[in-house]
Parts: C-alpha cells; sequence; structure tokens
C-alpha cells in the first residue's frame, strides 16, 4: 500500500488553514471576487443544474455580507467552505494556495518543516489504532527496524489515540472516515527532506518503542497535471510465488510510467493463473487512466466501465482492449483509502464480471474534479460530473463494494500476512486455468 | 374602427409576410458562401498550390490549466497526423490516411476508429477540404441571419455525405467563418460542441484561422497556431500507422 496514500484526497477536501491574518482592502476585493467565482462556477457547472433543490441564490444572498465582513484568510475561506458545503457532495472545496507548495500544512510540530518527504510507513488506523501496514524497502523505517503491524502511540508531541478518536467522532458519519483518519496521522509522519521525526511505537510484543525517523524524498517520480498539486507517482509489478501476476501504483498519474509498467506485467506474466491489481491506498487521479488500465484485461470491445455525466455531455468510460490483454482470473484489492478513478476502475471491472474485488469498501468519493485557482490565492475544488457505474448504481456515497470483505487486521499484519491479497491467490488458484 | 383596424392589421401581416420573403431571397445560397470562403481566403489557385501543411501549436484546457504542444501534419490526398503532448499526460496521437483512422495515447492505449468517429475522421483527413467542399457535403443550406460576437453572420447547415451535420456561420462583411457547431461521434459517445475560430492570418497566400475556442459542455479548450509551413519536408513515415496500432488489426 502507498506510503502516500489519500494525499490528493484529503490534501484538497480537509487541509487545514495557515494562519489568520487580518485582511487588507485589496484582500477583501479579492476575497469577494472568489466569493462571486465559486458561486458562479458551481451555479454555471455543476452538473444538475437544479442543484438537487438547493436555493443557491438564497446562499449566495445569506453568505455574500458574512464575506464582505470577514477579517482574515481563514475567515474567507470558512465561509467558501460553508458555501460548497451546502451542497454536501465530495470534491468541493477551498484550501489554501500555500497547499500547492505544502500538501498538507496542518502540524503539530512546527518543527517538522514543510514537505512531502516520509520515513516511508504506510499507515491505516484499524479499530481506532493507528498502524503501520506497510514498511517501504530501503526507506529510513525499515533501516530502523519499523515493522508491519506495529502501533504508532505519538509522532513528536501529539499523542495519536486522541487525534484518531477525534476525527472518529467528527467523521463518523461519512464514508471518508478510513481515508481522513489515515490521512490525520500520515500528514504527520511527513515533513521536510533531511528532517526528522521522533515516533513512539508499540511494536510486536507490545512494548512502547521511541524511533527518531528521518524523513527522506518520496519514493516515485514527481507527476505534475495542470492545476493539481504535485504528486508522487510510482508504480510496480511483480510475479507472486503461486504464478500470479500482482501490479500496485500510488496514484492515476503519469500515464507513461503506469503504461510501461502494466506492458511489462502483462508480457512478463501473460501465461500466469491471475492478475492481482492492488488499489489500496490509491486516491485516484486522471479518470481516463481507468479506462486505460482496464483495456489490459480484456479482449472484448465496447465494454464501459460506466457513465459519466456533466453539463451537457455525457461521457462513457470505454474500455479499449490492447492488442494482447490478460484474460485469466483478475483480483482486485481495495480499502477505504481507494478514491474517485481507483473507485471507478474497481467498481466497473465488477459489474461488467470482469474481476472480484478483495478487502473492504472505498472512499465513495467518485465525484471527477478540477481545480483552479481564486483571485485570493486559494484552491478551488469542485466536482464537474456526476458518475454512474456500468452497474447502474452511483459510486459516490456508496463506493465499490467488495465481493469478498476481508479487513486488515494488526494480528496479522504482525504474522506477516496480507489477507486481502492472500484471499485473492486463493481465490485465483481456485479458478480453472 | 374594427374595419381599419383589421386594415392596419393585414398590412402589418402582408408587410412582414412580404419581409420574409425578401429577407428568404435576400440570403445568399450556402454554395456560394462556401465559394466565397474559399475566394476571401486566398482564391481557389493559391490552395491548388498547397499539396501538405505542417502546424505546430498549443492546445490548452484552461480551467484544468493543462497546456501542450500540437503538431498536425497533413498531406494530399487524404493523409493527416495529429499529435499533442501535455505535461503529466504524455503524447496523444491520431492519425488517418484514406483507409484506416486510428488513436493513441499512453492513457487509453492504441485503437483503430470505427463506425462514425472513422468516417468523421477520415473526412477531416482529407487535404484542402475547404477547397474540396462538394466532395463533402451532399447540401449546403443558408438558414439565416444570425449575430456572432457582434457580427452578422450567415448561419449555414451543411449536410455531409456521411456523418452529423455541421452549421457553420461566416461574417457577413468579411465572408470569414467565425464558428462552428458539430456533434462528434466518439467511442466515449456523441459530443456536442461550439468553435469560435478568429485570428485570420497569411500563411503563405492562404489566410488561416490562428484559434479556436471549443467548448463541449463544461469543457472548453482553446488551440492556438504558432508556425505553419506551406508545402514542407515532412519527415519520412509520418503518416505509418504506427505497430501498436497495425497490433490490434484482427487476423482473418
Amino acid at each position: 500500500m502507498s506510503h502516500r496514500s489519500c494525499a490528493l484526497v484529503l490534501a484538497i477536501a480537509g487541509a487545514t488553514a495557515v494562519a489568520g491574518q487580518t485582511v487588507t482592502l485589496a484582500q477583501r476585493s479579492a476575497n469577494i471576487q472568489s466569493f462571486e467565482k465559486v458561486w458562479t462556477t458551481v451555479s454555471d457547472k455543476h452538473w444538475d443544474p437544479k442543484l438537487g433543490g438547493l436555493n443557491w441564490q438564497a446562499v449566495h444572498d445569506e453568505l455574500l455580507p458574512k464575506m464582505e465582513a470577514a477579517k482574515t484568510a481563514d475567515e474567507a475561506r470558512d465561509i467558501l467552505n460553508d458555501m460548497v458545503g451546502r451542497l454536501k457532495q465530495t470534491h468541493f472545496g477551498i484550501f489554501p494556495g500555500s497547499v500547492y507548495h505544502d500538501l498538507d500544512a496542518s502540524s503539530d510540530d512546527p518543527e517538522k518543516g514543510s514537505g512531502e518527504a516520509t520515513p516511508g510507513i504506510d499507515v491505516r488506523v484499524l479499530d481506532g489504532h493507528a498502524i503501520v501496514t506497510d514498511v517501504e524497502g530501503g526507506s529510513p523505517a525499515a533501516a530502523k527496524g519499523v515493522k508491519r503491524g506495529w502501533e504508532i502511540l505519538r509522532i513528536g508531541d501529539t499523542e495519536i489515540p486522541p487525534v484518531v478518536k477525534r476525527i472518529q467522532e467528527q467523521f463518523k458519519d461519512t464514508t471518508l472516515l478510513y481515508l481522513r483518519l489515515s490521512r490525520s496521522v500520515q500528514s504527520r509522519l511527513e515533513g521536510s527532506d533531511g528532517s526528522t521525526v521522533t515516533v513512539e511505537f508499540l511494536d510486536g510484543a507490545d512494548r512502547k518503542v521511541l524511533i527518531g525517523l528521518d524523513r527522506a524524498k518520496p519514493r516515485g517520480k514527481i507527476a505534475h497535471l495542470g492545476n493539481m498539486p504535485p504528486l508522487p507517482a510510482w508504480s510496480e509489478w511483480r510475479k507472486l510465488p503461486q504464478d500470479v501476476g500482482y501490479v500496485r501504483f500510488n496514484v492515476f498519474f503519469d500515464p507513461e510510467g503506469l503504461a510501461k509498467t502494466m506492458e511489462e506485467a502483462i508480457k512478463g506474466c501473460r501465461d500466469c493463473r491471475g492478475f492481482v491489481l492492488d488499489l489500496r491506498g490509491n486516491p485516484g487521479g486522471i479518470g481516463g487512466l481507468a479506462m486505460g488500465v482496464a483495456g489490459w484485461f480484456t479482449d472484448q470491445s465496447g465494454l464501459k466501465l460506466g457513465t459519466m455525466y456533466l453539463r451537457g455531455l455525457t461521457i462513457k468510460f470505454v474500455i479499449f482492449p490492447r492488442a494482447e490483454p490478460f484474460r485469466g482470473p483478475l483480483a482486485v484489492l481495495m480499502d477505504g483509502c481507494s478514491a474517485s478513478t481507483s473507485e471507478i476502475l474497481a467498481g466497473g471491472l465488477k459489474d461488467i464480471h470482469r474481476a472480484r474485488l478483495f478487502g473492504t469498501r472505498t472512499a465513495a468519493a467518485a465525484l471527477p474534479s478540477v481545480i483552479e485557482r481564486l483571485p485570493n490565492g486559494d484552491g478551488f475544488q469542485y466536482a464537474i460530473a456526476n458518475y454512474i457505474s456500468q452497474g447502474g448504481k452511483p459510486l459516490e456515497g456508496i463506493g465499490a463494494i467488495p465481493d469478498e470483505e476481508v479487513p486488515l487486521t494488526r494480528r496479522q499484519l504482525l504474522e506477516g500476512k496480507d489477507s486481502a491479497l492472500d484471499a485473492a491467490v486463493e481465490w485465483i488458484q481456485k479458478q480453472k486455468p | 374602427m374594427n374595419r381599419y383596424f383589421d386594415r392596419f392589421n393585414m398590412r402589418i401581416g402582408l408587410a412582414l409576410a412580404f419581409a420574409g420573403v425578401l429577407a428568404a431571397a435576400d440570403l445568399p445560397k450556402g454554395e456560394t458562401l462556401l465559394d466565397k470562403y474559399i475566394e476571401v481566403t486566398g482564391g481557389k489557385a493559391a490552395y491548388s498550390k498547397m499539396h501538405s501543411q505542417m502546424m505546430t501549436g498549443t492546445m490548452e484546457f484552461p480551467a484544468m490549466g493543462l497546456k501542450g504542444k500540437l503538431t498536425i501534419y497533413s498531406a494530399e490526398p487524404d493523409k493527416q497526423y495529429f499529435e499533442v503532448n501535455f505535461e503529466g499526460v504524455g503524447k496523444m496521437q491520431e492519425g488517418s490516411n484514406g483507409d484506416i483512422a486510428w488513436a493513441n495515447s499512453a492513457m487509453q492505449g492504441p485503437r483503430i476508429k470505427e463506425g462514425g468517429e472513422k468516417t468523421e475522421s477520415l473526412m477531416r483527413g482529407k487535404f484542402n477540404a475547404e477547397l474540396n467542399w462538394r466532395d463533402m457535403y451532399k447540401t449546403v443550406e443558408t438558414l439565416a441571419m444570425e449575430t456572432v460576437d457582434g457580427k452578422q453572420c450567415y448561419k449555414i447547415l451543411a449536410t455531409p455525405k456521411s456523418g452529423n451535420p455541421k452549421t457553420f456561420w461566416y461574417d457577413k462583411d468579411s465572408n470569414l467563418m467565425v464558428k462552428m457547431s458539430a456533434v462528434t461521434a466518439t467511442p466515449q459517445g456523441d459530443i456536442q460542441s461550439d468553435t469560435s475560430v478568429s485570428d485570420y492570418r497569411k500563411e503563405g497566400d492562404i489566410l488561416v484561422p490562428h484559434k479556436m475556442s471549443i467548448k463541449a459542455g463544461p469543457m472548453e479548450i482553446s488551440m492556438t497556431v504558432d508556425s505553419m509551413q506551406i508545402n514542407p519536408e515532412i519527415p519520412k513515415n509520418t503518416f505509418d500507422v504506427p505497430d501498436e496500432v497495425k497490433a490490434l488489426v484482427k487476423k482473418p
């Protein structure tokens, strides 16, 4: 699973504000322009011209005086977030311009610095505990002997269990809970390249261990795509001992790099008993790549993953089969940090009966979105479309549902097991060659 | 009183009806406008001297902050190669040679166009299509006068021999095309788009639009021409169908 998991989605949706300062006249004007820009964009570009019955003009009239009176950048941002929050949909949010350079400004540690460097740990919150689910080979964490299954108790001066508890309470009713929990821990581990973070773990023998971990540049190539914040992107494949191909990638970016990995995987494992596509922790990215990846796994023309509905435009997510695709059993692994394009791919492959899904339900945050800079410098993310998977159901708010629910547990991780992968391989082995 | 009122109404009615007849009669024929477009952009002789082109430019999705370098080669009689390279997306290619129309990208892989999409791509791939519009359209009809960007324009419906009809708007004063509306067949479904055409500049002996703004639903795309060469040296194999596309051709 990706150590940069969920970064994009949460950074955009929930990054906290930089310290507030009193606005100047020019900033006030820029805030009001930003207000109008956000309001008009939603009014003009939301796929549903009626906004589900929401009186958008009334929202404008209610919030504009508040915006005119906003005294700090934080206040202005809160008002804009209040406005788009009335839509009650994911992928609508305002984030500080600083996020473009610092994906997550939230930090309890003023010494950590800004940046995306990481000790090389991937984290999920399992049963209310922040658990290490992966340690990147060759990373500072690996060098210090951190193991899968260890619990994170403290990062710097921050006790993690209370943070987890607060987030669980705050987001208990949303499908994004799993994503936010993971990100809340992950973001505290990140910082500038070369900086150090002290982490208290509960090791495999339930002993408290305090380790100073260096942060290193994240794995992969930094991918740029328009107004999106730059993201590290990597992809890899290997042949498992059970004669099963295994592919994973941390984000749906860098199409050329991903295509190369997919091509090598399919060529290198053409006669394998099956394939596992690991989308756990993958927050999505370029929607069109879902069709591209699916094309490696079918030779049937005309199949669709689903349909995207924009205002005045409908786009079918058609799969274009590659010349020599893999036709054998395909298993997809996913979890609550698989979002957006990951859900489109997993849900669509399930709907067309091409793949069997293992793991836990995805984040249910599948709306395609774009990001624009506002006149006041903040970033504005807004969804431009609705998406219905080929089975006829929206992914938003529902997510892709696994065929076999296989939650991670600390015990299994400590035993070196990957229960979702094991279940997928077992299923593949039962299929007819 | 009523009698006068009726007569007044009748005269207005007659006047309006007569005006309508006049207006329809006044509108130039579609054929005339398309021929005139050739004339005002350089004339048949100038077009006939062109046998190939290379264009470089920029393609942009402004809302996404996405910008790419665009290169288009085209040559007689029906060869075309289109390439755009976006940072973070990679190279996207399309081509046609009068027989096969194809597309290839790292994002979605290679594919051979079929059905309506193939028909339209082959049509677009015909060199000097403007000059030879009679080969493409079975009818061209002037529908009305409309204002586009403050300019009085003739609105023309062009129905191709195959594929979806297109609507063009020609500036009444300059006879340059300023807008086009069409439904484009794609595997993802038919896409309705409106394209504004502007910034005509002379390239060789031909006036060529250097800016196009395309609107399809909420998406906006702009294309600008940076340079254009008439009858250039075209690199060998430019119009060849890539091997990965050839591999898709079903073997008997």
